[in-house]
């Protein structure tokens, strides 16, 4: 065989390798990085090995940061999935209303997350903002929407679905059209009710669909930032200081580089490790889904 | 004219191509015939440089390919998928050799060209059309005119009328071989289909996982069958293959049928007799064997009527002209006729291994 | 009977979500049509005027939002045309010759995706000082490529898989060389993808806020973080907050529109196709 047969390959993509590496290599520093106590006061820093995870691991604030992290990507990925899929099926029927309003769906979704974070805030402002003013015919005025720790999770939580609902929903709409057909002719026939054709054919059909979703979702949503930083700034107090937001202060706020890093490193981590288990699960789902369909 | 000699290639863990050999002469028709998965289509690839071989060496024209790009090996290719550009018209499609750098022709006579292979395509009225409306059958002439259009040293068809339906594959059979062009440059033809193969093949070779089994004439393949498995490749209906005994004096059969094949093979060996449908008749001269009518079937002109062999189980099958077999019904006592020149001899089959023809004496 | 009640029900919950979905954009617009004094005095009847585009377009606020909105502009599409001219012979390779070279290449990327960006960005704060790229172009366009790049190589990765290479084979034996094979045959088919890929990265650059809040500070800034620094200050703008955000939600809304058909495989990085 020819070397040149042999070389073309990596020749196409030795430019994506180089400008890879150029992306690598800021990672591989700040791994470096987190083997010191770098900061802004100590531009000579010292070796100091495998201090800075251990201080992040043994304070209180890395696992206040972690806790609310997951509940803000459970809470999250949860309601969207469930949203989503419910408007999904909803579009799915062939009416006048679904055809239209599908056109609008992905609307929020194209809209920048600190963007839609700022328009929220705008109407979730406890005195002026127009959501406590729509509620005042409801006795439910003067809710403190953001200024409570609960509240301010939930408000997060809130806007991350408002801009990714359509996420989940638009993966779940193709799922649903990509479904064969014959089973359901063959349950119609058979004089199966909706529920039951919806827990024993379309959901395990589309399951495979929206479990691409719930991936892309859960691990966006551990690494939140736009949302929080623009929406509560991690407030009040801590009560919304998610993990990338934490090493956003810890590195840039009070410039100690190499803990912010590991704060990060550690989040990386966890990003991972529920990836290789929900990728399992996919694969395991995906078998089943086609089990089903034959 | 096209030389493979020990080509080996594999994907992975499968081996596509295991040792294979094979020799085209100058302006003959050969086809590759064999099922899918045995390596044919590797084989094209291999000769048009698509595919690089793990080991062995290719010749074109006397010449080792090695290293040589497809675009100067000068073969045309006709590919089962047809590989059409969806994008195009019938027109640019059949330009598009005319056009490369390589068989560059000036615009006026490419479009002599083009509008003489159409015509000889019957495809002169497509030639506005963009390829995503034709039919199969269309597509495959516009294909094959792609294939034509061009000088080419050879030509390596790919399953050109797999995808047509059986008249129309039949009729462009006829075709195919009529065309001048076809007719005077060496064509490698690869197909699953046995009647396709004894039709134009001036020789064919049978291909079994990624090696030549037979190469002959059709002929040869159809009276020196390598193998069994050969044997029941060839002919519809097929081959009757009745298990026997070799004995001093020919093979006896189960049911206590005598067959007149005599060979070397030591008395007491396993064997297979081989008789063709066409081979075995109700009447005329040669060696009888007696049985009950099973099944009769008619076939247009001719029937197929399956015997039950002297008193056992075992059936055979032949196929009759109408005026022989028309009174015959199940159960009714028939004669049957064989000339013994046509019986075949091969070793049992054994698991993984068809059974060898075996050399019989006349 | 019971079936048509069905249908209305499920109508109304759909409207439901979808009042959920669009009243926060409807009432943006609303706001941001408010003079400054009936801001917190009504809510929705007012004398609507442009004064709060005016006053955002005319920087007249210290806040340069015509310039963010270039620098948007041009670091997305730099940031989109170098990943297309580095991503798509990538992307190509890998579809065409599994080796295990393009196999890292094609993992290491999907993890960039996956990747929280601050384990990137802080040690790039840090060295973008040291060589004078903060608050650059050129900075923000590298950068970016840890969103464009993963996106287009993997999405045009599955259009290439998805051509047979039967086609460009095709084209090698009617004389072309492999450079006219890909040119004149693949890159043709796959245009569509290409265009919608583009635009999918276009938005995702454009709609990036991590990077240009750490990673510039003025000259390089970009219309995420502009947008933002209007809802600072001692007293709320409301008004000039909402017309700076929808001018910034512009582009990408209007790109989104176009490019509906090809949203499902770009969205699930070539995962779901429809």
């Amino acid at each position: 065989m020819g070397w040149r047969l042999t070389l073309r390959p990596y020749v196409l993509i030795v430019p994506a390798l180089l400008l890879t590496c150029g992306i690598l290599y800021p990672f591989g520093l700040g791994l470096y990085y987190t083997l010191f106590d770098f900061s802004a006061s100590k531009p000579q820093p010292d070796m100091v090995r495998f201090e800075n995870y251990s201080t992040v691991f043994t304070q209180e604030a890395f696992w206040n940061s972690a806790w609310v992290t997951v509940l803000y990507a459970v809470g999250a990925a949860l309601v969207e999935t469930v949203l989503g899929v419910a408007v999904a099926l909803l579009l799915h029927r062939p009416t006048l209303v679904g055809r239209v309003l599908e056109k609008i769906l992905i609307l929020p979704l194209m809209i920048a997350p600190v963007i839609a974070a700022i328009i929220w805030k705008l109407m979730l402002q406890p005195s002026v903002g127009v959501v406590n003013h729509l509620l005042k015919p409801f006795g439910l005025g003067g809710v403190q929407w953001t200024d409570t720790p609960t509240g301010a999770l939930l408000s997060s939580i809130a806007v991350d679905v408002w801009v990714y609902t359509p996420f989940v929903a638009i993966l779940a709409l193709a799922g649903l059209r990509s479904l064969p057909t014959s089973p359901f002719e063959a349950a119609a026939v058979d004089g199966a009710g909706w529920w039951y054709t919806f827990r024993r054919l379309t959901l395990p059909m589309l399951w495979p669909y929206v479990l691409v979703a719930v991936i892309f979702r859960f691990m966006d949503s551990l690494k939140v930032f736009d949302i929080i930083y623009a929406l509560t700034e991690g407030g009040p107090g801590d009560s919304t200081v998610v993990l990338q937001i934490r090493a956003y202060l810890e590195a840039i706020r009070f410039q100690r580089y190499s803990f912010g890093i590991s704060y990060t490193i550690v989040l990386w981590a966890v990003v991972y490790l529920a990836a290789m288990v929900l990728v399992k699960h996919l694969g395991k789902i995906q078998r089943k889904a086609a089990e089903v369909t034959t | 004219m096209i030389t493979l000699s020990g080509i080996r290639k594999t994907y992975g863990k499968t081996v596509a191509l295991d040792g294979l050999e094979l020799e085209v002469r100058e302006g003959e028709f050969f086809c590759l015939l064999g099922p899918s998965g045995a390596g044919k289509t590797t084989t094209l690839k291999t000769v048009a440089g698509l595919e690089q071989p793990d080991s062995g060496t290719v010749l074109l024209g006397g010449e080792d390919m090695r290293g040589v790009e497809p675009y100067d090996r000068g073969v045309a290719m006709c590919f089962e998928s047809y590989a059409l550009y969806p994008h195009r018209s019938v027109y640019d499609n059949l330009a598009s050799p005319l056009r490369s750098p390589r068989y560059r022709l000036p615009a006026a006579e490419a479009r002599q060209r083009i509008g003489a292979v159409a015509e000889l395509l019957g495809i002169s009225a497509l030639l506005d059309r963009p390829v995503g409306r034709l039919s199969n059958g269309q597509r495959q002439r516009v294909a094959l005119g792609r294939v034509l259009v061009r000088p080419a040293k050879a030509f390596l068809l790919d399953e050109p009328l797999s995808h047509l339906d059986a008249k129309l594959r039949q009729q462009m059979r006829a075709e195919l071989k009529a065309i001048g062009e076809v007719r005077h440059t060496t064509t490698l033809y690869v197909t699953h289909d046995s009647v396709e193969a004894l039709a134009l093949g001036d020789r064919i070779g049978v291909v079994r996982e990624g090696r030549i089994v037979q190469t002959g004439t059709r002929e040869e393949i159809w009276y020196q069958p390598y193998d069994t498995e050969v044997a029941r490749a060839f002919g519809r209906p097929r081959i009757n293959l009745l298990p026997g005994v070799v004995t001093e004096s020919g093979v006896r059969s189960d049911g206590g049928v005598e067959l007149p094949v005599r060979s070397r093979a030591t008395p007491g060996t396993d064997v297979l007799v081989g008789l063709r449908p066409r081979d075995l008749a109700l009447r005329g001269p040669g060696h009888e064997l007696t049985g009950t009518v099973y099944v009769t079937e008619v076939l247009g002109r001719s029937v197929e009527v399956t015997v039950r062999l002297g008193t056992g189980e075992r059936r055979v099958s032949l196929v009759a002209p109408r005026a022989d077999a028309a009174r015959l019904r199940p159960d009714d006592p028939v004669r049957l006729v064989v000339r013994p020149e046509n019986l075949l001899l091969f070793e049992a089959d054994r698991p993984e291994r068809p059974g060898r023809r075996i050399e019989t004496e006349r | 009977m019971r079936k048509r009640l069905a249908g209305w029900v499920c109508d109304a919950a759909l409207v439901l979500y979808f009042v959920f979905a669009l009243f926060p954009i409807a009432w943006m617009v609303i706001l941001s049509l408010k003079p400054t004094d009936q801001l917190f005095s009504t809510y929705f009847s007012f004398s609507p005027t442009l004064d709060g585009y005016r006053t955002v377009l005319g920087d007249s606020e210290g806040i340069p939002f015509v310039r963010f909105f270039v620098n948007s502009l041009v670091v997305s599409v730099g940031a989109v045309v170098l990943s297309l001219v580095v991503g798509l012979p990538a992307a190509y390779a890998s579809a065409r010759w599994r080796f295990k070279g393009s196999e890292n290449l094609m993992f290491t990327l999907l993890s960039f995706r996956f990747a929280p960006e601050l384990t990137v960005i802080i040690p790039l704060f840090v060295l973008y000082q040291k060589l004078g790229l903060f608050d650059t172009y050129v900075g923000m366009v590298w950068v970016l490529q840890l969103v464009t790049l993963p996106l287009i190589v993997w999405i045009m990765r599955s259009y290439f898989a998805d051509l047979t290479p039967e086609l460009e084979q095709a084209a090698l034996l009617d004389g072309y060389t492999r450079k006219q094979a890909f040119f004149r045959v693949a890159l043709p088919l796959v245009k569509p993808g290409i265009a919608a890929v583009s635009l999918l990265a276009f938005i995702f650059a454009w709609n990036n806020f991590v990077f240009p809040l750490i990673l510039t500070s003025n000259e390089a800034q970009t219309v995420t973080v502009g947008a933002l620094s209007f809802l600072g200050g001692d007293r709320p703008k409301y008004n000039l907050t909402a017309a700076a955000a929808l001018v910034s939600v512009v582009p990408p809304l209007l790109l989104a529109l176009t490019i509906q058909r090809y949203l499902v495989r770009g969205l699930s990085f070539g995962a779901v196709k429809s």
